[in-house]
């Protein structure tokens, strides 16, 4: 146990003074603010891939439904000059589903820094300053992201765990486990020079 | 014999001489006279001094000490009034070594709960100022630490959906650096990969992490700063 004068005589051995940081287990408070590996950024993208794919899909169906209320009277299967197809055709759905993941990867980066399958995994991306990314940037992320998947795994090889688009946009994708925004957090409490080099007591 | 004042003992011998028979002789008779006169005269005489001595020395003596008793105290004061008593006994006296040897003597902490009523001084003591003194916010800080209160709350708070989220995430970091130390001993990397967030991110804790970790991980090895890209 250590001791209230060993405490104060030697703050760096204490907890880190961030709160947010204690809210979290004691066994991830090591690899905060690390780049994270190949596959916690594969199962967030999976899951953003995933409630894309949902969200495609129930579009479509919503199209589905739609297309009953304006026009009954049509036939479901398409016809041989293409009228009265009640679905998308399947390169508009594809298209539509990049569409929508572009949009939402870019707001998502932009304003929080994380999806909701970086949220899952405890992830957030921030540019080459460490903060998170500007709506520029995020916008050419996305996209670099959406039209290139496979650059995910250059994560595995490289010596940084970046992707390439990482390696091309200067971006880093970091484990933060903690839930407030980063500059909401600072506002709030104005701590965050706290969670620098320990300062003497 | 003993005089009266028991200063002095004299002792007189007296030598007796067989009777002589026939008829005394006028010669002998008269110098037996003339030596026991003179003894006699010698004892007196010696008596009398010592009772003129005695007498002498008791009158003096009681004169002397009376005299004493008025004058002592009198002069006394007049030397104390003369003196710094004080300056005096900080230059003479060695009164580290006096009070050392007084309170080496003394069970001081039996002393003061023997005499003191410690209650009475607490009870008009100032808590408050004694409060402003305490660093209030450490201690708390300690405690918290102490006892883990942040676990505390995650365990009465916490649902299972965030162990289940934290388990999650566990689970995907142990993945990474599986597959990390695969490809690192495939494409023969022998060092440790740089995973530092670069700057100073407002996600906290780079800038924590390279204080805490870095020493720690890189164990004093350099690291290759230079990202390895796909080109």
């Amino acid at each position: 146990m250590t001791t209230f004068r060993e405490y104060r005589e030697n703050p760096e051995a204490s907890a880190p003074k961030d709160d947010a940081l204690k809210a979290l287990p004691r066994d991830a408070w090591a690899i905060q603010g690390e780049r994270a590996g190949f596959i916690s950024r594969t199962v967030a993208a999976g899951i953003d891939v995933t409630l894309i794919f949902l969200t495609v899909l129930g579009t479509v169906a919503v199209l589905w439904m739609l297309s009953f209320i304006i026009d009954p009277t049509s036939a479901s299967a398409p016809m041989a000059d293409g009228q009265g197809d009640r679905v998308p055709a399947i390169g508009v759905m594809i298209l539509y589903g990049y569409a929508l993941n572009w949009f939402y990867w870019t707001v998502c980066w932009a304003t929080s820094g994380r999806t909701l399958g970086n949220l899952v995994m405890g992830l957030r991306v921030v540019n080459f300053r460490g903060e998170h990314m500007r709506w520029g940037g995020s916008a050419v992320r996305s996209l670099f992201c959406t039209t290139f998947p496979f650059g995910l795994l250059w994560v595995i090889v490289s010596g940084a765990n970046r992707s390439v688009q990482d390696v091309v946009l200067r971006t880093s994708v970091i484990y933060d486990w903690t839930f407030a925004l980063p500059k909401l957090r600072g506002a709030l409490g104005g701590r965050r020079d706290e969670i620098g080099p320990a300062q003497p007591s | 014999m003993s005089s009266e004042y028991g200063a002095s003992r004299q002792e007189v011998i007296l030598v007796t001489h067989p009777a002589r028979s026939g008829p005394p002789n006028p010669l002998t008779a008269l110098r037996d006279v003339f030596s026991n006169s003179v003894g006699m005269a010698t004892y007196t005489a010696s008596t009398l001094a010592s009772l003129v001595e005695q007498t002498i020395t008791y009158t003096v003596t009681t004169s002397v000490n009376q005299a004493l008793d008025r004058l002592v105290p009198v002069i006394a004061d007049a030397i104390v009034e003369r003196l710094d008593l004080t300056d005096l006994v900080l230059q003479q006296v060695d009164l580290n070594r006096i009070v050392t040897q007084a309170l080496d003597g003394l069970d001081l902490t039996q002393l003061v709960i023997d005499r003191v009523d410690i209650d009475a001084i607490v009870a008009e003591a100032d808590i408050d100022a004694v409060i402003d003194r305490v660093p209030v916010i450490p201690l708390a800080h300690y405690v918290i630490d102490e006892i883990d209160l942040p676990a505390i709350i995650r365990q009465s708070t916490g649902g299972v959906a965030s162990d289940a989220v934290n388990a999650v995430r566990i689970q995907g970091v142990g993945a990474d650096q599986l597959v990390a130390r695969l490809a690192d001993k495939v494409v023969f990397r022998r060092r440790q990969r740089k995973v530092d967030a670069p700057g100073e991110p407002e996600s906290l804790l780079g800038r924590m992490q390279s204080d805490l970790d870095s020493t720690e991980r890189l164990g004093g090895e350099p690291v290759d700063d230079a990202e390895g890209g796909p080109a």
